[in-house]
């Protein structure tokens, strides 16, 4: 419907702009165009005829001899000559019927552009406002800063360059979504990510949540990969309520605005930019090899008192040489974490051509980037295209025509464990027994070219989604499929039409956006060795997902002329959006081949759930209406109301309406700071208090679904009611409290920022609220409390040294931010569900008013030496003798459990006391979340042509459980343990801080500070060289520009943390701990960049 | 110029004005909303055939246990005939040996609260749907309300026997503002008003469906009335059980089959047979599911539950005569005597045999036991015997109380439905009703059993256990407390 009236809108414009009435008084005017220089004719000059509006209303173009002629039919008309290579003319009036034209010639005037006056800043909303007139909290970045890094995507190079701005790597395999937070979380459980605007319109970075692509994260597409770095000119973080206001309900978790390049009037600019790059995986963690292993298995066995010579797997540990198939496949010393690493390659090519006249700008690049990643079986292509396209129909009306194309082809690991929709296999290759061999060795010894994938062995067998599942981790990486293809396009079309001059400017947008993904799934009975009736065996799947996006928004700006003294600008904004998505599925198993990977073909088993095909749709309108005022160019003024409409509320909440306010005092402008002119260039304060809604993520919660059983019941079809009508769901929201001071000095020497916030969001969103049971449903979706997320920021950027051959930049930001919960429904669970008595399990609160992210445990002091050392101890330190006179020994969990510790076990401190290891001696370990969060750099250039740059980030002050640490020493099964376990306690008086190995029990690996560690580190982020090659020298090339540069990439990190790496990216419910996994870490790059300007 | 503007303006406020409310409506295109559906009577039938399927299976991704394995092991585990199997774990080991408490998921009521949502939903939507549907007549719509009304009845009965006093929850829960917290409910005022509802359903049901499967695999008039009469015999109620016994009895539709070799396949396997009155239908039809058993019972290294080793000394003793041909013909189809593997509920996978809910002879135990404690022994011993006569009961296990002696009769009916009922979610509950009655005279009934099945580290404690009556009763589970704190547990698992 809004399409409808935006069309009808175009229409009036349109029938506005035809109304020019003729004249009738017919001239003709004729003249020649030549060089100013050589008075030669210039030869196919435009000459165009212009109304008072600037409108083309006819043109010629100059002849052989550079002579034109052309009909004139109004006085008004003016005349004005351009041609490629020199300088357009200012349009004069028809005074006389000959008018010669002398032309200038514009050569090397393109170069040294520098465009002068204020920048404008840009929250992308059409609204521009000085950038020293923001009243908003927002950090800016120019690509020209990070364009040199080998970055897929741009949120990579971003890592550590703006306070607030939180960026943490989810795994470093190609492709791989990071993420992104701004400001913390302002929900606990929902859409937490960060609204990006990519030229005025809204983009989608994450896959629908209804899609039901089996194989994918949910946001593992990282669809911020569809934008060429090199195609990006700046880019903002909108971080308080004033200035996202205007984004309106998705804007709760802060806006990315990105801004790409257009075309500049100028003779065609050519550009390639090509980047290569070198990776490769830091060292793992060192683990046992076969016989290490094979030694530990039999001790775990023994110290569980278990016999393992007779079980049905002892002949995969007796090294036999009379059973030689065992013996060969299962005797070597096989690193499987090496098998499935390898260099990573990437290169990233960029062509641009850039230019146009006064009428016509234009801007087209392609680009190509390929990855190979450094685990095995996964890489990543990408071809993109965009075309910017600027047309100046008249001073008044604009036009723009934007198309992007995206092609994404991505191999990624098979998804074996589904409920989380990830990759086990790395997991897998850490655990998998080294004894084992990759490929089959034959009877004789002969090592064939087939993976070695046994249906079963010690460790157990495959199972899907199963985080006991075990495999041959080689053949998983190599043989099994996950391949998604992406398209995407997005064509966009924007007006400006200046309906009074300088006065009243009307913009509109509209935005469609294609997006397609398919993934195609195969697991071949050789990636599991499963028997060939396994469900798991030979199952393929083909999904897609088709999600159609129309996105809209008309702007008009008001800005009067009010004198001197006063600057006001009305504006207003309708945006709307309409996303509809359709996803189908299809799977079979079974098919009769490894060969034949498509579910299309006819197979042995198609079970329930074996198509699928889902269909949503979601719409949203809001209406910005705000004015910034600004008395004396010293007190700034802004408010707004925002009024947001959303089709996932039900219709009694399905509109809300948020409010903005902010102000700004420049102190440096007032008269009492005028002896401080002199070196202050900006000194103001900031204040801005704002509301912002936040929508579901479901579409239709509000309705009561009723759907089919699977099954029927004496034939007849059951229908049950499958969720509660969510009437009562509300928007959340979030109010933001931001108080900032910004300081410049010494002409730019500094720039200072600092900004204290507190983002208070109620009704907050929880989804799966547990509720009593006996309603029919066990959890429902809810508006449960208010959560507040508080912190301050600080960044300092400037020039601290600028000579003539020496310029030094820096640049710091540090930024702090803590979750609190302030109130929250009585249904709210206080603790997560963990038994604090299982091995691996931390204890975890919620508590009002504490900041969330702590957990809990218990202390562990080492290990039991020998017996008397497990006698239970009173609090004096004497040991406790019961009333006969016997020892008394500590024991664990009386009496529901009731171990006895033994020699060699692990000793957790007794708090209480008591004898008695239980829930009450659980103490506090850690918080994970970070007290301090930031990056600095720093960038030289000499003599103007070469540069050194260096870029670091830092977290400082957080916990973090090291999960790799319990299941590589636990010592409790069959999966591989790191090389530290070679020092654990083996007999009676060792003293050792590991405890002993017991197959199956026990209790040496329970939740404690074992296993917490501070992770803060420092990270040599990048490091730069670039070189310029000189003009004159480039000029005589033929060229524009050459430059080189170098750049290496996470060098150098700084921690104390144990495990492989310490940035770990939190999925942040309030009842999650960081938990280190060990996924693919940041890899350690070199890249060698080259960007030549034709 | 300004005309313009107000153009402008005026098509901003059109486009955010009415219309925008009509463009944000949407709805799903898959599945069908509330207000969409209880258009016609046959929405009706597909909501009531959804209550009966809620029955065997959980609805797709929920992650509970079927109904029918709620009913089963809430009905034995913590009685004498079953064991723990390799598969089993540790809260129903814990459970075996009375050893229960709060935070065990084995004290979940949610898969019947579910199934009485469903029946709600019925009662509350399908009465409307008159105005649109003019063919829908009363005594339909009735029938249909009688088939929500007795299965809600049937699982508050579970409820009010496992866990004594639970929240009496009577409206739907179609949204979010219907959510209530509610208090318990006294096991009286449960058993009242399930007594009122089958009052209710009994006036308005229908004798038949047409079709001996739907006779039996819904709800009929009987069916009412033996769940009634079950009812009443719970409440200590022996003239109105007996009455409501023999409204079944005397309507001459269900009768013993003979003691022959297809005894077991026609009863069990095939199901549907006229011993059978209300039965969970699984028959192998078009699109219907097996059971759960075949996992819960049969896999061989998965199984969680086998037979108390307890049935071979105690419930089929072989006879002393002739061991090998004269066999109660009970006994080897139920389970292996071998490895004690249950087997009453098939032994394939799939396995297609239906739930037994009731058969005529648990009618005819009912009113025996009412009778012996009306003081008619006689009449009681008489029922025991036709049905060990039809069974081929050996005279190992005959008994012969004196006709006057009612405690004797009791436990002669006991030990017969233990072999009649076996593995059929009945046997803690038979022990319940009998040692409660007035006023816990026969908790020795209770005490017994313990001493015979609970492992013997834990027996003492589990005696002492029982000493408290409020220990016979599951606790609430520990995370609806948190939920809602008008719950309040019970006292026993509060020390």
């Amino acid at each position: 419907m809004t399409k409808k009236y935006i069309y009808s809108f175009c229409i009036v414009i349109c029938c506005l702009l035809v109304s020019i009435e003729a004249n009738a008084q017919i001239t003709n005017v004729k003249g020649k165009v030549i060089d100013k220089k050589d008075k030669d004719p210039v030869i196919g000059a435009s000459v165009v005829l212009l109304d008072k509006d600037g409108r083309v209303i006819k043109g010629v173009a100059s002849d052989i001899e550079g002579n034109y002629s052309l009909p004139v039919t109004d006085k008004s008309y003016r005349i004005r000559v351009s041609s490629l290579g020199y300088k357009s003319t200012t349009p004069i009036a028809i005074d006389k019927a000959t008018i010669n034209f002398q032309l200038e010639s514009s050569d090397n005037q393109m170069d040294e552009v520098t465009i002068v006056g204020r920048v404008k800043s840009n929250n992308g909303s059409g609204m521009s406002i000085d950038k020293r007139d923001q009243t908003g909290s927002i950090g800016t970045i120019n690509a020209k800063e990070i364009e040199d890094m080998q970055a897929a995507s741009i949120d990579q190079a971003l890592q550590g360059r703006l306070s607030g701005l939180d960026i943490t790597s989810t795994s470093g395999d190609p492709g791989a979504p990071m993420q992104i937070r701004i400001r913390g979380i302002s929900s606990i459980n929902g859409a937490v990510d960060p609204l990006i605007v990519v030229d005025g319109m809204p983009y989608d970075i994450s896959i629908p949540s209804d899609f039901n692509l089996g194989s994918s994260d949910e946001n593992a597409f990282g669809q911020l990969l569809n934008i060429a770095p090199s195609d990006i000119l700046d880019i903002s973080v909108l971080k308080d309520a004033a200035a996202t206001a205007i984004w309106g309900s998705r804007a709760a978790n802060g806006v990315l605005v990105i801004n790409t390049k257009r075309g500049s009037i100028g003779p065609p600019a050519i550009s390639y930019n090509f980047k290569g790059s070198y990776s490769r995986q830091p060292g793992p963690i060192p683990m046992l090899n076969g016989n290490q292993y094979s030694s530990l298995i039999l001790e775990e066995f023994y110290n569980a008192g278990r016999q393992f010579s007779t079980s049905e797997f002892a002949k995969q540990f007796q090294y036999d040489r009379n059973d030689p198939y065992n013996y060969y496949n299962f005797s070597n010393n096989t690193n499987w974490l090496e098998a499935i690493t390898r260099v990573g390659y990437l290169q990233d090519h960029n062509f641009s051509i850039s230019g146009g006249g006064e009428k016509a700008k234009y801007r087209a690049s392609v680009n190509y980037f390929n990855n190979q990643g450094t685990t095995k079986g996964t890489g990543l292509n990408r071809m993109s295209a965009r075309v910017n396209l600027d047309y100046t129909v008249s001073t008044k009306i604009r036009f723009s025509a934007d198309i992007v194309y995206t092609h994404i082809d991505s191999r990624n690991l098979y998804n074996d464990f589904d409920n989380n929709r990830k990759s086990r296999v790395r997991e897998v290759a850490y655990q998998k027994m080294p004894n084992q061999a990759i490929f089959e060795y034959d009877e004789y010894g002969n090592i064939t070219s087939n993976f070695f994938s046994p249906a079963v062995t010690a460790q157990g067998t495959f199972i899907n989604n199963s985080p006991a599942s075990t495999y041959n981790a080689l053949a998983m990486a190599l043989a099994a499929q996950n391949h998604q293809l992406g398209e995407r396009l997005l064509p966009k079309f924007g007006l400006r039409y200046q309906i009074i001059p300088d006065k009243l400017l009307l913009t509109g947008n509209f935005q469609a956006d294609i997006n397609n993904t398919k993934v195609k799934t195969f697991l071949p009975q050789i990636a599991t060795g499963r028997p060939f009736t396994d469900a798991s065996v030979n199952s393929a799947g083909d999904t897609d997902g088709d999600a159609f996006t129309m996105a809209s928004n008309i702007t008009l700006a008001y800005t009067p002329q009010l004198g001197k003294k006063h600057d006001l600008i009305l504006f207003s904004r309708f945006d709307s959006n309409d996303s509809r998505r359709t996803g189908q599925g299809m799977f079979s198993t079974n098919t009769a081949s490894s060969f034949l990977a498509d579910p299309a073909v006819e197979s042995r088993n198609n079970g329930i759930g074996s198509a699928y095909s889902s269909y949503a749709q979601s719409r949203s309108v809001g209406l910005l209406v705000s004015g910034q005022y600004k008395f004396l160019d010293r007190y700034i003024f802004n408010a707004g109301i925002r009024g947001d409409g959303n089709s996932k509320f039900g219709p009694n909440n399905r509109f809300g309406l948020f409010p903005s306010i902010s102000g700004l005092w420049r102190i440096s402008g007032e008269p009492f700071m005028k002896n401080t002119a002199r070196y202050i260039d900006n000194l103001s304060l900031r204040s801005s208090y704002g509301v912002v809604g936040n929508a579901p993520r479901y579409d239709y919660t509000f309705l009561n679904t009723y759907q089919n059983y699977g099954f029927s019941y004496l034939g007849q079809a059951g229908v049950y009611s499958s969720n509660m009508e969510l009437a009562d769901l509300r928007w959340e929201k979030v109010a933001q409290l931001n108080a900032g001071i910004t300081l410049s000095m010494f002409k730019g020497a500094i720039n200072l920022d600092a900004d204290v916030y507190r983002k208070r969001t109620t009704d907050m969103f929880y989804e799966g609220l547990v509720i009593p049971n006996y309603n029919g449903y066990t959890a429902v979706d809810m508006n449960v409390g208010t959560m507040d997320n508080q912190g301050w920021e600080f960044s300092l950027n400037g020039i601290a040294v600028k000579k003539k051959n020496l310029r030094i930049d820096y640049s710091f930001n540090i930024s702090h931010n803590e979750n609190i919960i302030r109130q929250v429904s009585p249904y709210f669970p206080r603790e997560n569900n963990a038994k604090i008595t299982e091995n691996n399990r931390f204890k975890v609160f919620v508590q009002e008013n504490n900041p969330f992210g702590s957990f809990y445990g218990f202390r562990y002091k080492g290990v039991y030496q020998d017996q008397n050392s497990t006698i239970a101890i009173d609090e004096k330190g004497n040991q406790i003798i019961g009333p006969n006179g016997q020892k008394v020994y500590m024991r664990f969990a009386y009496p529901s459990i009731d171990y006895v510790f033994q020699p060699g076990d692990a000793m957790y401190e007794d708090i209480n006391n008591d004898g008695n290891i239980d829930y009450k001696d659980i103490v506090y370990l850690g918080n994970s979340n970070p007290k301090l969060t930031g990056g600095f750099g720093t960038g030289i250039t000499l003599f103007g042509n070469i540069r050194f740059g260096a870029n670091f980030s830092y977290r400082y002050g957080y916990d973090m459980i090291n999960g790799t640490k319990i299941t590589t020493t636990s010592m409790n099964g069959f999966s591989n343990q790191s090389t530290a376990v070679l020092r654990r306690w083996r007999s009676e008086g060792d003293v050792t801080d590991m405890p002993r190995a017991v197959f199956g029990g026990g209790y040496n690996f329970l939740g404690s500070d074992r296993y917490v560690e501070d992770a803060s580190f420092l990270r040599l982020r990048s490091v730069t060289m670039k070189y310029d090659f000189s003009k004159n020298f480039m000029r005589r090339l033929g060229m524009k520009s050459l430059s080189m540069n170098l750049m290496m990439e996470n060098i150098l990190t700084f921690t104390r943390y144990t495990g492989q790496d310490p940035e770990v990216a939190l999925r942040q419910t309030a009842f999650s701990t960081l938990v280190d996994n060990s996924t693919t870490p940041p890899i350690k790059t070199l890249t060698f960049g080259l960007t030549a300007n034709f | 110029m300004k005309n313009l503007i107000y153009k402008t303006s005026l098509l901003l406020l059109l486009l955010t004005g009415s219309s925008c409310k009509k463009w944000l409506d949407l709805k799903p295109r898959d599945g069908i909303t509330r207000q969409g559906f209880w258009k016609t009577k046959e929405d009706i039938q597909a909501a009531v055939a959804g209550i009966y399927t809620s029955l065997l299976s959980p609805p797709p991704r929920v992650g509970d246990k079927a109904l029918t394995e709620w009913i089963f092991m809430h009905g034995e585990l913590r009685a004498d005939m079953l064991d723990a199997g390799l598969g089993s774990t540790i809260e129903e080991r814990d459970m075996f040996d009375n050893n229960i408490v709060s935070s065990s998921s084995l004290a979940s009521w949610s898969a019947y609260y579910r199934t009485i949502n469903y029946c709600n939903t019925v009662l509350d939507y399908a009465p409307a749907v008159k105005d649109s549907d003019p063919t829908l007549t009363d005594s339909q719509l009735n029938a249909f309300r009688a088939e929500a009304l007795t299965i809600r009845a049937m699982m508050y009965f579970y409820l009010v026997r496992t866990f004594r006093d639970v929240p009496l929850k009577l409206s739907s829960s179609a949204k979010d503002t219907d959510l209530e917290e509610l208090a318990k409910s006294t096991s009286a005022e449960v058993l009242t008003r399930i007594v009122a509802d089958l009052k209710e359903a009994e006036a308005v049901a229908v004798t038949s469906y047409g079709s001996t499967m739907a006779n039996k695999g819904r709800v009929t008039k009987y069916t009412i009335n033996t769940i009634l009469a079950d009812v009443y015999l719970w409440m200590d109620n022996y003239t109105a059980c007996i009455t409501e016994c023999n409204k079944v009895i005397n309507s001459q539709l269900f009768s013993m089959q003979t003691a022959n070799g297809s005894w077991y396949t026609n009863v069990f396997y095939n199901g549907s047979s006229t011993e059978t009155i209300f039965e969970f239908n699984n028959q192998l039809a078009t699109g219907s599911i097996p059971n759960v058993f075949y996992n819960v019972l049969v896999l061989s290294t998965r199984k969680r539950y086998i037979a108390s080793n307890y049935l071979l000394t105690n419930t089929f003793v072989p006879d002393d005569v002739d061991p090998d041909r004269i066999v109660d013909i009970r006994a080897d189809n139920f389970f292996r005597s071998n490895d004690l593997t249950i087997t009453k509920w098939g032994t394939e996978l799939p396995s297609y045999v239906n739930w037994q809910a009731y058969r005529i002879t648990d009618v005819l135990l009912l009113k025996a036991e009412a009778l012996a404690m009306t003081n008619a022994g006689a009449e009681a011993i008489a029922i025991i015997e036709d049905i060990r006569l039809k069974r081929a009961a050996v005279n190992a296990t005959a008994e012969t109380p004196d006709p006057g002696d009612a405690d004797g009769i009791i436990n002669y009916i006991l030990n017969e439905r233990s072999r009649e009922f076996a593995f059929e979610g009945k046997r803690w509950y038979d022990l319940l009703r009998v040692a409660k009655r007035d006023n816990y005279k026969r908790l020795d009934v209770l005490l017994d059993m313990i001493a015979g099945t609970v492992s013997p580290t834990v027996q003492q404690s589990a005696i002492i256990k029982f000493q408290d009556k409020n220990s016979h009763y599951l606790p609430i589970q520990e995370a609806q407390l948190f939920v809602d704190p008008k719950l309040v547990q019970n006292p026993f698992y509060t020390k």
